[in-house]
Order: structure tokens, then sequence, then C-alpha cells
């Protein structure tokens, strides 16, 4: 079974979600507006539309049960739109920021979404009936830079954070008449709105790229720029966690990271290909990719671009004129060092990228669960405007239906 | 009307604003501790070097490396070692050595190899080529991703 | 020193593949608007720390990162006056007409001769390993191109000369 590719389009996908039953998905092209594909067979169609907003669309959720999705784009506006007689209306949310709304996530029972913003808040909505809109209620207190991704907790209360200035949080988002009190978890328990439930900094100071619940909740995971992927064990509120391990890759940093199980996660980012990690609150490694362009195809696998070292003096047509002539008859560039440096994604001879994404991939989520409860499928989906879907075999399983219920909200 | 107010810079009274110095964590050692303990880490480096141990000197000088501000005599000292160490070790042995270090030590070698190049010339007679040598070298071991430790640590070497 | 060159090219091709990780990132200082951090230097906590490498004295790269742009200044070797007045020319040449070559930036960084600068939105839409190839075959064509320019030059003082002090004999 190999992965099954869209192209959707040719700029980056800013913002994706897959509808409630993976026949559709709304995706952002790059640009101020928010379309919805709907399947068919094996391509997917544009169905709709949405325009509403002014600028770059950060971010898209799409809540499976309400029906609802919530975009938020770089103009400091979110809208909620949802399904009325077949067209898609939007609602105007109160978010109160005066910077761009960077990323956005509807919460596991989908009465409240947050939304991270370069001013330095995270804005809570929840909806109120009275005046039919979304109002927000701010998390500001320690946030010193702009936060680039969110993920909530399975108990709709706890939300994680990644920054800017190189931490992760975990604040409690309880809003007194729309939450119910959570039962105590490893974060803690008795959490007025705004608590700091944890605060985590990267090994190197990179900016928090991503950060993930497991399926249970009581595992933080977080990648950031400095090439780690850091693991979370907490063992009580207010002590020191149980196990905080952090992993060095070889590669160049991840962007967007996804449990698949509680031992095993996969990360994608800048080299372009999903891999998976697994391991326990002993250790975490790198298992397997699921894209190694090494095994992928007959042609030697050279470093990047490596050139034919020229020989005298000559002009630039000559030297490129060689360079693809050999490439053309040879059929594969001259790599003129033998080693493969670590981490550089091989080029094929056509130019390339031997990944079946060619640019950075920035998204990344479990897409079917097989009978068990395990993920058997993850998407992924990157700056090259494809959107993959990638078979896993056998990479851990889900615990039980309550994990893949709570895994199902994006 | 006084229009003093026009010269005033209003983002010097942000207090919220973020400096560089907050986005690492001191060295835990003060300025003293750190200055003594990196006298005695080159030290203890040449003494190995001069024995052909060039591993053991590596290891020595690339641990808990000075850092920070106002530690700068720490910093030269252990920079000259350093160089010292890489300049004495026959290109035969690089790889060997470099597999012998651990992770974080190779993250801090590659800190120091972009140290080292960006003072090149200033008066140093420190070889390029051999700085070049140790970071193909040291790629090809830890890959690009300490490179970009490199970049994104904020805690100036 | 041709025994230094691949290794040289190796590393700034390594260093650049891992500067060249870029992200859209608006402003945290100005709403709605996007600018390229490395030029603006307002947030420190966006800017990572500029690296440089070099063969020797006079030949180095300088690659300043940041979350959506990276600049990257290039000295280039410049052994006499002749030189240095061809490499003055050839690089005013093309700063002249940045705006053709997308990537170049009009004015050199103070202590380099050319400037680039890349942001994420040259990342997305041109393939990244390509950007890197093209800085590299720029680096090795610049010197060739300036010592080919030196060996026409003087071939052409030459024979000027030779065809006038004939005249005297």
């Amino acid at each position: 079974m190999s992965a099954e590719q869209f192209q959707l389009s040719f700029s980056p996908l800013t913002g994706v979600a897959f509808g409630p039953d993976r026949t559709q998905v709304a995706v952002s092209p790059n640009n101020n507006e928010a379309q919805i594909y709907k399947r068919s067979g094996d391509s997917w169609n544009l169905e709709t539309t949405l325009a509403e907003h002014d600028k770059l669309i950060t971010a898209i959720s799409w809540a499976p049960q309400t029906n609802q999705i919530v975009t938020c784009s770089q103009d400091r506006n979110a809208y909620v739109w949802t399904l009325t007689d077949g067209i898609w209306k939007p609602m105007l949310v109160l978010l109160r920021i005066n910077r761009a709304a960077t990323c956005v996530k509807w919460s596991p029972k989908e009465d409240k979404f947050a939304v991270g913003s370069g001013a330095r808040t995270i804005a809570i909505c929840s909806f109120d009936e009275e005046n039919n809109w979304w109002v927000s209620k701010h998390i500001k207190k320690p946030l010193r830079s702009t936060v680039l991704s969110l993920d909530w907790h399975p108990n709709n209360v706890l939300l994680a954070a990644g920054a800017a200035d190189a931490k992760a949080y975990v604040f409690s988002a309880f809003i007194k008449g729309v939450d119910a009190k959570p039962e105590p978890t490893v974060w803690g328990d008795r959490l007025p709105f705004g608590t700091i439930c944890g605060e985590f900094s990267s090994p190197s100071g990179g900016w928090i790229h991503d950060v993930a619940f497991s399926p249970s909740g009581d595992v933080l995971a977080y990648v950031s720029h400095d090439s780690t992927i850091s693991i979370v064990y907490p063992s009580a509120p207010g002590e020191p966690p149980a196990a905080h391990i952090s992993v060095r890759c070889p590669s160049l940093p991840y962007l967007a990271l996804s449990f698949v199980s509680e031992s095993s996660l996969i990360a994608a980012g800048h080299d372009c290909q999903p891999v998976v990690y697994s391991g326990s609150s002993d250790g975490w490694t790198l298992s397997q990719s699921l894209d190694d362009p090494n095994n992928a195809s007959k042609l030697t696998p050279s470093s990047t671009g490596n050139r034919v070292s020229s020989g005298g003096v000559g002009r630039l047509n000559n030297e490129a004129f060689a360079h693809f002539r050999s490439a053309d008859t040879k059929g594969q560039s001259k790599s003129s060092t033998a080693s493969n440096v670590a981490g550089l994604t091989p080029v094929g001879a056509d130019g390339l990228l031997k990944t079946v994404h060619q640019n950075s991939i920035t998204w990344v989520e479990p897409y079917e669960w097989g009978q068990g409860g395990e993920v058997t499928k993850v998407s992924t989906a990157g700056k090259d405007g494809k959107l993959v879907v990638w078979p896993i075999s056998g990479a851990g399983k889900a615990g039980g239906l309550a994990g893949k219920m709570s895994g199902l909200s994006m | 009307m006084s229009t003093a107010f026009r010269k005033i810079n209003i983002d010097a009274f942000d207090e919220d604003v973020l400096l560089p110095s907050d986005l690492y964590d001191p060295d835990p050692r003060g300025v003293d501790g750190v200055t003594a303990e990196s006298k005695q880490k080159a030290q203890e480096a040449r003494n190995l070097v001069s024995k052909g141990d060039t591993a053991g000197a590596l290891n020595a000088i690339l641990s808990n490396p000075p850092y920070g501000e106002g530690v700068d005599d720490a910093k030269a000292t252990t920079t000259s070692a350093l160089l010292t160490i890489l300049n004495s070790t026959r290109s035969a042995d690089i790889a060997g050595v470099l597999k012998g270090l651990g992770e974080e030590q190779q993250g801090h070698l590659m800190a120091y190899l972009y140290k080292g190049m960006e003072g090149l010339g200033q008066g140093s007679d420190q070889s390029g080529s051999v700085l070049l040598t140790w970071h193909e070298k040291l790629v090809e071991v830890a890959g690009i991703g300490a490179i970009v430790r490199v970049m994104t640590d904020r805690r100036l070497l | 020193m041709s025994n230094t060159l691949r290794p040289y090219l190796n590393a700034v091709r390594s260093t650049l593949t891992a500067a060249l990780t870029l992200q859209n990132f608006s402003s945290q200082v100005v709403e709605r608007h996007n600018k390229p951090e490395v030029e603006c230097s307002t947030s420190p906590e966006v800017l990572l720390k500029p690296l440089v490498v070099s063969r020797n004295e006079s030949e180095r790269v300088l690659i300043e990162p940041s979350i959506n742009s990276i600049r990257l200044s290039i000295a280039i070797k410049q052994a006499d006056e002749i030189e240095k007045i061809l490499c003055h020319k050839f690089t005013r040449f093309m700063m002249m007409r940045a705006e053709g070559f997308v990537i170049l930036r009009r004015k050199p960084i103070p202590g380099y001769d050319i400037s680039f600068l890349i942001t994420n939105f040259h990342s997305e839409s041109m393939l990244k390993h390509k950007l890197v190839d093209f800085i590299i075959q720029f680096m090795e064509d610049v010197d060739k191109e300036i010592s080919e320019m030196k060996l026409s030059l003087n071939a052409r003082a030459r024979i000027v000369a030779e065809s006038y002090l004939s005249t005297f004999v």
C-alpha cells in the first residue's frame, strides 16, 4: 500500500481540516479564502469557497460533531461557519486581539475553541446565546511572544501552547458556565481560568512549532526549531515531571507532530518526510521513516545538487550545459564527494526531491482508525500544496474506543 | 508648549519587552567559578594533547563550556585551547574522535567551529582548511540538526 | 588553495540548508504587516545567531537567519587592485538590477561585497534545494568571472600597449 497524493494547489496549504467523515476537506491555499473540497473517487473537487477574511488564513479547524468550521487569519479576525440550507454562513467572533491570529483549535467537546495570536495572548472563545456571537476570554500572563501552536487536553479544560520564546505552557481554560468541573489529572485539580499547570522550555532555545497531548492526555510532546522532540511525563501538580526526555534529531527541524498512540508519534517538517518515533517514559527513539527516499528509487542517491567540479575557467553556459547533459544522458547527477550528509534530502536527476513532498510538511493528523482502535492512516499537508495520506503498519495502538473518539477532534 | 514628548523613545518604557538576555538561563556557576574552571580545563586539555590523547582532550574541553556575559577571558582560554587540539589532530583520526564524543559535546564543537571561522584572519594564524575539514566530518556524524542547534542556541559561547 | 574549495562550498551548503527553514510570520510589532524579521530586528526572540563560514581571511560568507527570512552576505576574494575594481563593478551591475534577481539585496552588508535576502515567500514559491544550488553556483562562478575578466583585461592592455609603443621603435 503506498501513499495517496493529492495536489490541491500549487501554493502552500496554510490551513487544513478534514470534515467529519473524510469526504470533505477545508483548505486554504495561501490566500484569504478557504476552499472546501469534496472527494469523488480518487480526486478532490472544489465544492465551495468561504471568502470573508481580508488577509492570509493561518489555520482552519472543523468540529466533527457540530459540523462547524472556524477559520482565523492574519487580519486579526476569526469566523465560525455553520452549514444552514446547504450554504456556509459566517458568524463573527469577538477576538479582541490586535495582532494576527496564528492557530485555532476546537476543544474536544466543541463548545469552545482557542485562538493563538501574535498579540502574545490566547483567546478562548465560547458562544454567547443572548447576542448570538462568540465571545472570548484572554490568557496573557506568562506569554512573552507570538503563540505558534495549540492543542487541547481530552478533558476539554487544559490547553497546551507553544510560543516563539522557546517555551511550551499548559494552561487551564476552564470557563465557568460552559464547563463542568473536570476530574483531577496529573496536571492538577482546582483550576481557575488561566492557571499555568506547566512550563517547559526547549533544550537549545528554538521556537516551539507544535505541541500535542497524547490520546490519554497524560503525556505532552513538543517539537522545536532546534531539531529536537521533547516529551514530558508529568507526575503531580507542582512537582517536577516524572520524565522530561529530549531527543536530538540529526535532521532539519520538525514543524508538526501528532500522537498515534501512547507510545508512538509522527513528526514531520523541513526534511519533507514524516517519521515515526516510539518510546516510553524511559526514552524515545526514531523507529522508522514513512517515506525513506533512499529506498524509494533505483537512482544512486546523491547529496543535494553536488555538481561536477569544473575543469578550467569557462563561461557560465558550458558549466550548466555539461551538468544537465550528464544528468540527461547518464540519468544521474554525479556527486563529487562520496559522502551522503546526514539529514540532507536526496535529489533525483530531474531536480525534484526524492520524497513525496517537495517542500516542508506543515500539518500532520491521524486519518483513519482500524478495528482495534489503532491508527492505520495518517495524513500530511505541506508547503508544496500536496495532501498525502500514508498507511502506517503496526505503529501503535490507541487506547481503545475512548482514545479513538478523543483523537477525532482536530 | 513643550514638544519634548516627541523625542521620547516610547519603546524604552515598555516593561513587557523581551530582552535578549531573557532568552537563556544564565550560567549557574557564576563568573569566577567559570573562569577558574575553564583555566583548569584548558590546562588539562593541553596535557592530554601532549600525551597524544586528543579524544580525551576534546571530551574535557567540551563539557560545560563557559557562556553568557562577563566571562570573556574564560571564553578566550577555552577557544584557544580547543583550536590547539583541532590543529594537532591528524585528519585520519578525526572521524574516530568525533564518534567518541557525546551528542551535547558534538553540538558545542560545532559552535566552536563557527566561532573559530569568525575569528579567522583578525590577528590569528588559524588555518581555515582545518576548521572546514572538521566541519565536514562533524556534519556527517551529527547531521544538519547540529548546525540548526548552533543557530538557535542563544548562549554566546 | 583550491583544495579547500570543496569543503568550503559544502560547509556553506549545509549551513544554508539549515538556515532556510522559514515560515510565514506576521509582525508582532505592527498589526496586519508581514516584514522580513532579519531586516527589522525589533524582536530578539525571532532572530537566530549569525554564523560565518570562512575559507581564509578574504573569503567569508555571513548567514543571518531568522524565523521568516535570511540574509546571506558574501565577501569575494580580491587579491589586488584590479580585482577590487572588477569585483566592485560586477557586483554593482547586479545590485542595480536587483528586482530581476528577486533574492538580491540592493546594498551589501558593511564588510561584504554582495548580499542576498531570502524570505519565506521565496522559499514557498521556489524549491529550497534549488535556491541553495543557485547560491553555491553563484559563488563558484563569481570567482571565475572575475579571473576571466582580469585575464581579458590584461590581454587587451598588452595588445594596446604593444601597438602603441611599437610606433616608437
